[in-house]
């Protein structure tokens, strides 16, 4: 895979919570410029405030819609339940990259912004996600 | 907004990532690396490609400490940056 230099993308990050979760979820920057075909890292951060260990479990949404076939995490933390015990904080990583094939796709000509949303709920023992397309 | 007529043969629907999820680095191991790379980001404008070095040497820190699985560095996307570290390497007699 190599990178298409000429095609800046802005990419920004949004964190939310549930109102069921009490976790602190932030990015740990607002934006990163990026270059389809080229690895990129970037990280939230997530706190228990409370006194209690927390299970949460994430999602993820790429605005605009589009360009989310186009947009591939090697890895993240999403997905998978996640434990913070009281007052922990903890660094949460994303790994990815814009594929290459974006730059041929007509509908994706216009696009140098793209929003990277990830939403945490609070896990229940043994809840799956249920997400169409993911067992 | 989406309409009925979609003649793309992809369509987005949240996946899992590739390489499963990071477990979390509950004790901070990583956290300088982290920090070498944000300070990074924030000097250059938040600009991905003048970060990848750090951006290795973090991910690298995560295997070192089983927090990630361990994966060739190239198949990451930093095959260049590997090409350039073995070819500055002197010869070891």
């Amino acid at each position: 895979m190599e990178p298409v230099r000429g095609r800046v993308i802005r990419v920004t990050f949004n964190a939310d919570v549930h109102s069921s979760i009490q976790w602190h979820f932030q990015p740990q920057q607002s934006e990163i410029f990026v270059v389809p075909g080229e690895t990129a890292l970037a990280f939230y951060k997530a706190k228990n405030p409370t006194d209690k260990p927390i299970i949460g479990i994430s999602t993820y949404n790429v605005i605009p819609f589009e360009a989310g076939q186009y947009f591939n995490k090697i890895q993240c933390f999403c997905f998978e339940e996640q434990r913070l015990n009281p007052q922990e904080e903890v660094d949460m990583p994303v790994f990815f990259y814009i594929d290459p094939e974006f730059v041929e796709d007509p509908k994706m000509a216009k696009v140098d912004l793209i929003t990277l949303s990830y939403t945490f709920f609070e896990a229940k023992e043994g809840q799956k996600l249920a997400l169409p397309g993911y067992q | 907004m989406s309409t009925a007529m979609n003649f793309s043969s992809k369509s987005f629907k949240p996946r899992p990532p590739d390489k499963g999820a990071f477990p979390l680095d509950h004790f901070g191991e990583c956290s300088a690396f982290k920090e070498r790379f944000m300070e990074c980001l924030r000097d250059s404008g938040y600009e991905s490609g003048a970060c990848r070095q750090r951006a290795m040497a973090y991910l690298e820190c995560r295997m070192e400490r089983q927090l990630m699985a361990n994966e060739p560095l190239e198949k990451l996307g930093f095959k260049d940056l590997i090409d350039e570290k073995s070819e500055a390497k002197p010869e070891k007699l």
